[in-house]
């Protein structure tokens, strides 16, 4: 892979990030309705799921590279107050706890999602197993330059 | 909570829901368009869903869908496999995501209800699902419990 990424390795418990903001719209509200396969009752009504499927996003935009998932195992997740199409949302999150594996590593973030007013609206847990960096990535015995 | 001012749902309230009750929904096949729409809507494009060339050679052989398009289908799958509740609110989730969901793949939801509590509140209950998602060799894909509040016929 020639893009970079950040490996297992790179990670340290207690990093904190923080996504930019995003403005839910009556067109993500749409959107994820219809996908999902929900009626859209009243369209400013921000579904729960909605602001967890946009934090992983999110998350790619940050001033670190992505992080190397290669299964997402699991999230336990707080929906603690209603959103409104209009309503801006970022997400914060911190490494929690890392576990070498014989192949990569868990690691554990936890996340939240704020709102405009700075109010913690939905907060949870994601464990993912992440890569550890590639051997060809680091120079090797005998290998030849291109 | 999240109720909208003169849409009160015809929904079955806490006190019609039994526990142990058991619902199966139709089936429905995640698709490539799903998942490029997902990717779109969430920003998440990694590699696992969005790069054929690079997942021929992971240990799934092909793009799969993203573990949370999984869930948002499992929770649009549960509106068509029972009577609507009086939901107020979607407030807790516990999940694990167990297998991939490959293009193609027709998943389906066997939800059951596990709990029901009584909230501080009089007008409300909580109820807890215990959901599967299964693919069409009957193999779990995702599973977890759900936390739904739900209206109290008498307010």
């Amino acid at each position: 892979m020639s893009a970079e990424l950040t490996y297992f390795e790179d990670v340290a418990v207690g990093e904190e990030l923080a996504t930019p903001a995003i403005t839910l719209t009556e067109a993500h509200v749409n959107l994820y309705r219809g996908l999902a396969g929900e009626p859209v009752e009243d369209p400013g009504a921000v579904p729960e799921l909605l602001p967890l499927c946009l934090s992983t996003g999110l998350g790619w935009r940050v001033p670190r590279p992505p992080l190397a998932v290669t299964a997402f195992l699991s999230v336990e997740w707080d929906f603690l107050q209603p959103l409104r199409a209009g309503d801006t949302i970022y997400g914060a999150s911190r490494a929690a706890m890392r576990r070498p594996l014989r192949e990569g590593g868990i690691i554990i973030e936890d996340h939240e999602v704020v709102d405009q007013r700075g109010v913690v609206v939905q907060r949870g847990r994601f464990t993912f197993l992440v890569a550890k960096r590639p051997a060809a990535d680091t120079p090797q015995k005998g290998a030849v330059s291109p | 909570m999240v109720s909208y001012a003169g849409m009160t749902a015809p929904g079955r309230y806490f006190e019609d829901i039994q526990l142990g009750e058991e619902y199966e929904s139709p089936g429905r096949t995640v698709t490539e368009t799903d998942i490029v729409l997902f990717a779109g809507l969430s920003g998440d494009y990694n590699v696992l869903h969005t790069d054929a060339e690079f997942m021929k050679q992971s240990i799934f052989g092909e793009r799969i869908a993203h573990g949370l398009l999984g869930l948002a289908v499992q929770a649009g799958l549960f509106t068509r496999a029972t009577q609507a509740y009086a939901t107020l609110a979607f407030v807790g989730l516990r999940w694990k995501f167990k297998g991939p969901i490959k293009i193609g793949d027709t998943i389906r939801l066997r939800a059951r209800v596990v709990a029901k509590k009584e909230t501080t509140k009089p007008d409300r209950g909580l109820i807890t699902l215990e959901r599967k998602v299964l693919n069409q060799r009957g193999e779990v894909v995702q599973e977890g419990e759900t936390d739904l509040m739900v209206e109290r016929r008498v307010g």
